[in-house]
């Protein structure tokens, strides 16, 4: 039986050392009954590490772990067996054993030490092949099967474990693209028709996004990010914890969100609570001008976008290497409507914006703009001008635009601590944004 | 379908010890105790009426029946002093190499066979493995075994089938006495035994004679080494300890090897070549001669070869602890060191 | 689409299958042990043998005078019993007793070490074996009661060596990978210091022979029924264990999410083994082949069902010994062949069609 609580697993601060490596630092997690959580991150990111020491095959060096109520290390290998399924990346099994034979060693934790499998048993199996799709295959060798229906043997396996809980570790990593859905897709209804609570690492973030209810992502060993897939999933998070540039869009089926990745960035350390802390603040620049403050945001735990910047302005690179959410535009182009609109949702989301001392001409010249068109609503700190540097390039419309900004209510700051300063003041505190 | 509450297997509570241990433990000790009582009670059986107790040359109590007709011999060593005591009636029975591998002939020389007139059929398989139903079809009523037979096959002929086994086996030479006197208890014949002993006493006595008087002559004794076999890497010896090795000081010799560290060392050429031994003195029989030992290191550098001192001798004459030993192999030896001598 | 319940009766069809096997294989047995004595280096009638059989077996009530119209030897028909009952058939009954006990072991090794080469002695067992008897003939322990101590000593010799192994296997270091190597290492180092016993004491020199060459003639009933009651207990004891086995072969970590603890019964299942294999080999000596080959022969017939294959490999086991013993007195009359290089003559080539046969060995699995 399991033990009295709404949780199926919690995990308080829990610290797991291979030597000098720190492969989960102090995580905490609650993952309640019934939930379909998938578990994300980067290689060495800590999943495996994390199921490991949820099914006991290691303890943590510090911190405690409960499987429904009950501390992991009170429980003995049978408990335990009872209370968590295990459906591993890979197996591989050296006996052609029959599909169903397979398939009942999952009953082992429930029968007593000289107990032969009863009938009912047997049907249990069978019920579990024929959910995964498998009953005509049940004297199948499991060698003679394809991996895909090894996965799902394996699968059923741990459903005839009848454990309330099932971990998964990259089930599908082996698997081509129809598998993967079949397999995903039976899980999620197996999970619902059942109760079952599932934990299921997983690299593909868009399956994650897809099938699970909430996503939790670690990185270097501490979670950095924790919610359902439309709140979590971000392009700032691939950048930040992945090094890869993608674009966020929305499945128009599901609603749910997609990335599509690009290239890659050098990844940034992980701030602890960089997604879940300040910010964000827009940055207005380009030509290298926003880069010191993009630097200088970020680290100091803000989160920062950017825009609109042309492509192979240098800003663009440190922006996107910061995973900042950027508002794009062709080369020598002039701001478009597109990248305007895209602009503006940024702007509209900033909780402050910082305009760097950049170059102005006519193809950037709609960034000053729009920002006045957000004074009042956010502040706005105009990063002043070294002098005897020409910088408008419009022939003085640039120059109205910034005298109009101060009329307008811009504080004037000098360089990277002025606008840190001024961030920091609540005096700058502004009005609440219209839109997060 | 959605199994209702599963039943939990029967763990164990923490902290018992687990059923197998238990189980092994009392089998152990239920082992042990067996042996024990075993080995207890064995020690208390005095012998039945009929038999008379012995103790052998490894200081076993062994329950001889009165004067036995039927002896098994395992060891041309024994089959030797039963025949200088007029036993040989009473042998139904000798060691013999497997039958498909060499019989008799393994263990007795044809000298031997013809001497001591032996079949085939009275042969007992004790090599490469101790054969019992040929044992027992010979119905034995008493066993003579010497070193070649196997510990475990000795106790298993005297305690699982009620066979007196007696274990010949001397220490030295002159322990050789001892057991004829042993037999002649066994077989009951005194007066053959007291007959053999007092011969074999007076060759000793006469060997002991020679080398005091050599010795008050200040005369050197003469270096020698004895090899029964020899290959690429040197010549086998006997060391310390051996019979070979008591044969040579009782023929009032030097033996290279009585200072070596094993019992039957292997001392390579160069060794030889520098202890350059004055006799040198190789085994023959089963088929063995100079040719085969003339392949050692250095065999033909050795004075003892070029000066016509290699000679051959019967290897029985120093492997086997028996009455030829004392009788034909001492005086041989001692004539071979020193010419001019009459042991 | 077949109606679901035609799968399971058809799946237990096969699986019904199998303990008809287990029963063939034992009636065989059976007979083997029956007809058996009637193979000796002693030529005794096989009528004359049979007599002798069913008069012991019931107690003098059938056959009053069995040995009527045979040759007996001078101790009359009392030694011609004597050959069959007590030399012929205690050797039998142990070739039985320790083939059993290899097969089992062979199989429970193979299991644990997920390795189709592994066989009982692969934990360094012989070697501690060896080196007890050496220990009691080098030093002449207990003359006189050398029946009994020489197996007592090769057990303890043989136990100890196990127990360094399952210490080790207890540990946090107790992988499949250490306890082969920490097997090896004890192997290397208890055979130097045989070897350096072995020096000073020649006799021991061939008591040692005697051992490593194996033989089954050495007991009386009583010794016989110590093995037969140590074998039965961990033999039987390890049968339970073939669903543990089972689940072993899928990976140690998949075992312990379904619930097996996998390093308790690792260690329960060694401890098995190495008792049912001292107690056999303190009798006997080494002897070869057996426990390597006799599982692989079930898994031939019956698959790689360890629930099968453990019994079944004791069956096959008894009955390989026992016909390498019967072979050899067929095919040398007369001369008794240590039984150790028998098994090792016939295991070998035999085990070599057992491999061509399979395409390797790659995986212990039928196709």
């Amino acid at each position: 039986m399991t033990g009295r609580s709404e949780l199926a697993l919690q995990l308080r601060a829990v610290t797991v050392r291979f030597g000098e490596r720190t492969a989960l630092h102090e995580v905490d997690l609650d993952i309640p009954r019934g939930q379909f959580l998938a578990l994300a991150g980067p290689n060495g990111s800590g999943k495996t590490t994390l199921l490991r020491a949820v099914l006991g095959f290691l303890t943590p060096d510090a911190g405690s772990l409960e499987l429904f109520g009950d501390d992991v290390r009170s429980l003995n290998v049978g408990e335990r067996a009872r209370r968590v399924a295990w459906v591993p990346q890979e197996e591989s099994p050296r006996d052609n054993v029959p599909l169903l034979d397979y398939v009942l060693y999952g009953r082992y934790a429930h029968l007593g030490r000289l107990q032969g499998e009863s009938a009912r048993d047997r049907e249990a199996a069978i019920v579990a092949l024929r959910q995964v799709g498998l009953e005509e295959r049940a004297r199948d060798g499991i060698l003679s099967v394809s991996g895909g229906e090894r996965q799902r043997a394996i699968l059923a396996r741990a459903l005839v474990q009848d454990a309330p809980m099932i971990l998964l570790d990259e089930p599908t990593s082996h698997l081509d693209i129809a598998h993967q859905i079949d397999f995903l897709t039976r899980v999620r209804e197996l999970s619902r028709e059942r109760a079952v609570t599932v934990v299921a690492a997983l690299h593909d973030l868009n399956l994650a996004a897809r099938y699970a209810d909430r996503i939790v992502v670690l990185s270097r060993g501490r979670r950095v990010a924790d919610g359902p897939p439309t709140t979590v999933l971000s392009e700032e998070l691939l950048a930040r914890v992945w090094g890869v540039v993608a674009d966020l869009r929305r499945d128009p089926r599901t609603g749910t969100p997609y990335l599509l990745p690009h290239h890659l960035v050098a990844p940034a350390a992980p701030v602890p609570g960089a997604f879940l802390g300040k910010g964000p603040v827009h940055v207005v620049g380009g030509g290298g001008s926003g880069e010191p403050y993009l630097r200088a945001l970020s680290e100091a735990g803000y989160r920062v976008t950017a825009g609109a910047l042309h492509l192979l302005d240098s800003d663009l690179e440190a922006a996107e290497s910061l995973g900042a959410i950027t508002a794009v535009e062709v080369p020598f182009a002039p701001i478009g409507e597109e990248v305007r609109s895209r602009l503006r949702t940024l702007l509209d989301s900033a909780t402050a914006i910082v305009v760097a001392p950049f170059p102005v001409g006519p193809s950037n010249l709609p960034n000053l703009e729009e920002i006045r068109r957000m004074l009042g609503r956010v502040p706005v700190l105009l990063v002043r001008r070294a002098p005897g540097v020409e910088w408008d390039f419009t022939g003085g419309q640039a120059r109205a635009l910034e005298e109009e900004l101060r009329r307008g209510g811009a504080r004037e700051v000098s360089g990277v601590d002025g606008a840190l300063a001024a961030l920091a003041a609540p005096a700058a505190a502004p009005p609440a944004p219209l839109a997060q | 379908m959605h199994l209702s509450t599963p039943t939990p297997a029967p763990d164990l509570p923490r902290g018992t010890v687990p059923l197998t241990w238990v189980v092994v433990g009392v089998i152990v000790a239920a082992g042990v105790l067996v042996v024990g009582a075993a080995v207890y009670f064995e020690g208390r059986t005095s012998c039945p009426s009929g038999s008379d107790t012995v103790t052998d040359d490894l200081g076993r109590q062994v329950c001889v029946p009165a004067n036995p007709q039927r002896a098994v011999v395992l060891g041309p060593s024994i089959m030797d002093s039963m025949f200088r005591l007029g036993l040989r009636d009473r042998v139904v029975g000798v060691d013999c190499y497997a039958a498909d591998l060499g019989g008799l002939s393994s263990d007795y020389s044809s000298d031997q066979v013809a001497l001591w007139n032996l079949s085939s059929s009275m042969c007992v398989q004790t090599g490469p493995t101790f054969d019992v139903e040929q044992l027992l079809a010979l119905s034995p009523q008493v066993v003579l075994a010497a070193t070649i037979v196997s510990v475990a096959a000795v106790e298993e002929i005297s305690q699982t089938y009620h066979i007196p086994v007696v274990m010949l086996q001397p220490a030295t030479l002159e322990g050789i006495i001892a057991d004829e006197e042993l037999l002649g208890e066994v077989f009951d014949v005194p007066s053959a035994a007291a007959a053999l002993v007092t011969t074999l006493e007076a060759t000793f006595g006469r060997a002991a004679e020679f080398q005091s008087g050599l010795l008050a002559n200040g005369t050197a004794l003469p270096t020698v080494l004895i090899t029964y076999s020899t290959d690429s890497n040197g010549y086998w010896t006997f060391g310390p300890g051996t019979f070979g090795n008591s044969l040579i000081s009782l023929a009032s010799g030097m033996s290279i090897s009585a200072n070596a560290s094993t019992f039957y060392p292997e001392l390579s050429g160069e060794q030889v070549l520098a202890a350059n031994p004055e006799y040198l003195v190789y085994g023959t029989g089963f088929g063995l001669n100079e040719s085969s030992y003339s392949g050692a290191p250095f065999w033909s550098q050795l004075s003892a070869t070029q000066d016509g001192r290699a000679v051959g001798m019967d290897s029985n004459y120093f492997t086997e602890p028996d009455p030829t030993m004392v009788l034909i192999g001492l005086p041989q030896l001692t004539a071979i060191l020193h010419p001019d001598s009459s042991v | 689409m077949r109606a679901p319940t035609d799968v399971p009766r058809r799946v237990a069809e096969s699986a019904a299958r199998h303990p008809w096997t287990l029963g063939l294989l034992l009636v065989i047995l059976a007979v083997g042990v029956f007809f058996s004595p009637l193979l000796g280096t002693v030529s005794i009638a096989p009528a004359t043998v049979l007599r002798i059989l069913f008069h012991q077996v019931s107690g003098g009530a059938l056959f009053a005078d069995p040995c009527a119209g045979a040759s007996v030897p001078a101790s009359g028909c009392a030694g011609l019993i004597e050959i069959v009952w007590d030399a012929r058939l205690s050797e039998i009954m142990l070739a039985v007793v320790v083939g059993a006990a290899l097969g089992i072991s062979g199989g429970t090794l193979q299991g644990v070490f997920r390795n189709p080469l592994a066989d009982p002695f692969l934990l360094g067992i012989s070697s501690g074996g060896t080196l007890g008897t050496a220990v009691v003939v080098v030093f002449r322990i207990g003359v006189g009661e050398q029946n009994l101590l020489l197996p007592l000593f090769a057990f303890v010799g043989a136990i100890g060596t196990g127990a360094v192994i399952l210490v080790a296997a207890r540990s946090r270091f107790g992988s499949v990978e250490t306890l082969l190597l920490t097997g090896v290492a004890l192997s290397s180092f208890l055979s130097a210091v045989l070897s350096l016993l072995l020096l000073y004491s020649p006799a021991g020199s061939l008591q040692v022979d005697f051992w490593l060459l194996g033989n089954l003639g050495a007991l009386d009933w009583t010794q016989d029924g110590i093995a037969f009651g140590v074998v039965l207990v961990a033999g039987t004891l390890l049968a339970t264990y073939g669903r543990e086995l089972n689940l072993l072969q899928l990976g140690p970590d998949v075992a312990q999410s379904l619930g097996v603890d996998t390093r308790k019964v690792r260690v329960r299942l060694l401890l098995l083994a190495s008792v049912a294999t001292a107690a056999a080999v303190a009798f006997t000596g080494i002897i070869g082949f057996v426990g390597l080959v006799s599982p692989h022969v079930v898994r031939r017939i019956a698959g790689n069902d360890y629930r099968l294959v453990l019994p079944g490999a004791a069956v096959v086991g008894a009955g390989f010994l026992l016909a390498a013993r019967d072979l050899s007195l067929a095919a040398f009359p007369g001369t008794l062949l240590p039984i150790g290089i028998f098994t090792s003559f016939a295991g070998a080539p035999f085990f070599a069609y057992l491999l061509f046969r399979r395409r390797g060995l790659s995986t212990m699995g039928t196709t």
